[in-house]
């Protein structure tokens, strides 16, 4: 067996990613993200639907994005997500959630911004608390504080008078956010900041009843327009802007669908997914063999290959929050194994097809994976096609299911030109002629 | 390997073929148009919520149970027993709080052991979304398709994969509809896609067809066409069998979500794969044939070719 540099090349391109991709998915259960319906917990669509007469603006959905994370955030779960899908709908995902109940309650609810006269808190307990939310609303841990309790404070003022907020500078430079709010707005915050300003009062800002900034009164402010200024980072204010921004959604937000995932039965349903891919890869291996002989043992390392580097992709796609596995994800996983394995196939008959055509082992090897990997693209790019429109346009399901296909389909190819073709171009300078049975090709020309 | 030069005579056949098509079309359009298809807890908004460990406990406790639960239209739910001695249970119930609290009621009311929750709440408009959603990606995936195959082979080419796929997808719903299994999400997820992936050979065969027509001669079109299956023809079953193994393997072994996939994607496969050598490679023959080039070499050689 003579190596070629290209051939030996792409051997050793393979090997690397290969190496690599064993590098960043194991262990498996760490590195893979596993998606609600195989880890347990709940899932929830929302959908906004204006109130009467309002459009469903970009800037109202982002608002309710932002209160769907605030709320998320405030069932203490890690690695939940808010995820907007299609025009109007959001997925949240809050992986082994407890008590169902008490998340779909709060998520349906309006969300509720509050301000409210800090010297008018007489409750310590509130105060201990308010003081405590502030400090971990300034750290980027995910809180597992209580809410306020309603009983001990009241607010002067709610969200719907807000207009508008947004991230800008002081006059010093630094990151700051301003108001604006209506007229009656403007009224009772002239009223409240005209009695603290004396003493540097503070008013607290709550969202669905946790502190999320608590600013000194500097001066009078009788028209609304508002600069809150402090120490504050970028990351900081454009939090606390749009904290402020979501006062006045106008938007009702409703619960379209909701799952609660068991973590044993997303278990029972993983172990019966590796299980049903264990048994179609064993059973494809067996087939190619019997029907490839030596050829057939090329198409399992193949699919081999081809396994490493899928699990290395998603390793990859898990760290970037871009992919979880769910039970329609494995569903395309192992159709994938067919994709994979329809590759070796054309390149195996296409070179049965060169030999007996009566050209040497040498090139008809060349040809046939010429052939085989020019077939197989024009059928990859039409499958993508689809696969892509899929998962672009579809909601629900759908999507994973089209993107492990679209990831087959590209790992596929990768695999076929970096491994099954030099290999059996490899094997074609010596090995298959000295033992043609074995390979599985009968015929062509000894002299190779 | 193991089988020998191929000449079945796939194109003489056609006929038949396009019989058998026809009569597979008619027969899921019918069967859509009379029985319907079934849709599941998604279409229809309402509960579906998994009970464990429930041995001795009849349907009637259950329905009991949800009545005293509070849950609405009890007498219309679905209580099916599992396998391994637990329930079933599909409810009228579209609100997600309430559910939960149904679930937790009916565990107690019926002294079942503490159990994880597994509960599905669907609003009434949530299979619409996405099934409108999936008939818009499944538009634009075709008209993608046909642009595509058209600019990288030809249109004709791209019609008769469109007819094929269409015919699939005929036959897939046909199937629900006469078997009465439940229309899922998950279904028209696997559908879509397949629908995609069953172009994978008819473009294997298309791509032979014309290596085959770029010296054509001595030969009518339809000829070449049935040659040019032939020379294929252990790739098509090779790639059909190694596709559909898998999804076998899903369906026997999957559990209840995978199979739902499983079964629609095996329905799925096999259409495609006969509707490749079946409908899209005699009707691009046919199309092809009706271009004054190819009539000539039809009027001349045709005749003269008994297989």
């Amino acid at each position: 067996m003579k190596f070629k540099p290209t051939n030996t090349l792409a051997l050793v391109a393979l090997a690397a990613l290969m190496a690599l991709s064993a590098w960043l998915f194991l262990p498996i259960e760490e590195k893979i993200t596993q998606g609600l319906d195989i880890k347990g917990g709940l899932s929830v669509t929302l959908t906004a639907e204006p109130l009467s007469g309002d459009e469903l603006t970009e800037d109202t959905m982002g608002r309710i994005e932002t209160i769907l994370a605030e709320r998320v955030n405030g069932f203490g779960v890690s690695e939940a997500t808010v995820q907007r899908q299609g025009q109007s709908a959001f997925l949240v995902q809050l992986p082994g959630v407890k008590n169902a109940q008490e998340a779909l309650e709060l998520l349906g609810e309006p969300g509720k911004l509050e301000f409210v006269d800090m010297t008018s808190i007489t409750d310590t307990a509130t105060i201990e608390l308010i003081a405590r939310q502030l400090e971990a609303e300034y750290s980027d841990e995910t809180t597992t504080l209580p809410k306020l309790d309603e009983g001990g404070y009241s607010a002067f003022m709610t969200g719907e008078v807000i207009t508008d907020a947004r991230i800008t500078t002081d006059d010093f430079g630094n990151p700051a956010v301003s108001v604006e709010m209506n007229s009656a707005g403007a009224q009772t915050w002239g009223e409240v900041t005209s009695r603290l300003a004396p003493f540097q009062g503070q008013v607290m800002i709550a969202l669905d009843g946790y502190a999320k900034s608590a600013p000194a009164v500097q001066t009078a402010i009788l028209d609304g327009n508002t600069l809150i200024s402090g120490s504050f980072t970028v990351e900081e204010a454009r939090g606390l802007a749009a904290t402020l921004q979501s006062g006045a959604v106008p938007a009702n937000i409703d619960i379209d669908e909701s799952r609660v995932v068991g973590p044993t039965l997303g278990k029972e349903s993983l172990n019966q997914g590796l299980m049903a891919g264990l048994v179609g890869v064993a059973l494809v291996a067996v087939f190619m063999i019997v029907y490839y002989r030596g050829l057939g043992l090329v198409s399992v390392v193949a699919l081999f290959a081809y396994g490493v580097l899928m699990m290395g992709s998603l390793a990859i796609l898990s760290r970037m929050n871009a992919f979880a596995l769910t039970l329609p994800g494995i569903a395309g996983l192992i159709l994938g194994i067919g994709v994979a394995a329809d590759t070796s196939i054309l390149i195996f008959e296409r070179l049965q097809e060169e030999i007996d055509s009566g050209k040497t082992h040498r090139s008809a090897a060349k040809a046939a994976v010429r052939h085989a990997i020019a077939t197989s693209i024009d059928a990859d790019i039409v499958t993508l096609v689809s696969a892509v429109a899929l998962y672009v346009l579809a909601i629900g399901p759908v999507r994973g299911f089209a993107f492990t296909l679209i990831l087959g389909i590209v790992i596929d190819l990768i695999a076929a030109l970096l491994f099954t073709g030099p290999v059996v171009r490899m094997l074609a300078e010596g090995a298959m002629v000295k033992a043609p049975a074995f390979w599985g090709v009968k015929g062509g020309d000894a002299r190779g | 390997m193991l089988v020998a030069k191929t000449h079945v005579d796939f194109m003489g056949r056609k006929k038949y073929f396009f019989a058998l098509s026809g009569a597979l079309v008619a027969i899921s359009i019918l069967a859509l148009l009379v029985k319907g298809l079934t849709f599941g807890v998604d279409f229809q908004g309402g509960t579906s919520m998994a009970l464990t460990d429930a041995a001795g406990v009849t349907t009637e406790d259950v329905r009991g149970a949800l009545e005293e639960a509070g849950v609405p239209d009890t007498a219309n739910a679905t209580i099916q027993p599992t396998d391994d001695g637990g329930y079933i249970v599909r409810t009228a119930e579209s609100d997600t709080a309430r559910a939960q609290e149904a679930f937790a009621a009916v565990v107690e009311s019926l002294g079942l052991p503490e159990q994880d929750a597994n509960v599905t709440t669907i609003g009434p408009g949530w299979g619409k979304s996405v099934t409108d959603a999936s008939l818009i990606a499944l538009a634009v995936s075709m008209v993608a398709i046909v642009i595509y195959i058209s600019l990288r082979f030809e249109f004709k080419m791209s019609v008769s994969a469109v007819v094929a796929l269409l015919h699939d997808a005929i036959i897939v719903l046909g199937v629900y509809a006469v078997s009465g299994r439940e229309v899922t999400p998950n279904t028209i997820a696997a559908v879509l896609t397949i629908l995609g992936y069953s172009l994978y050979d008819t473009i294997v065969v298309f791509h032979r067809i014309r290596e085959n027509a770029a010296g054509l001669r001595k030969m009518s079109f339809m000829e070449m066409t049935n040659e040019s299956i032939n020379q294929v023809l252990m790739r098509w079953v090779n790639t059909g069998l190694i596709q559909v193994i898998p999804v076998l393997a899903l369906f026997f072994f999957g559990g209840e979500t995978l199979q739902d996939f499983a079964f629609a994607m095996a329905v799925g496969l096999l259409a495609a794969a006969y509707s490749t050598v079946g409908l899209a490679s005699p009707l691009y023959a046919m199309l092809k044939e009706r271009e004054p080039k190819f009539q000539a070499l039809k009027r001349k050689y045709a005749a003269q070719a008994p297989r």
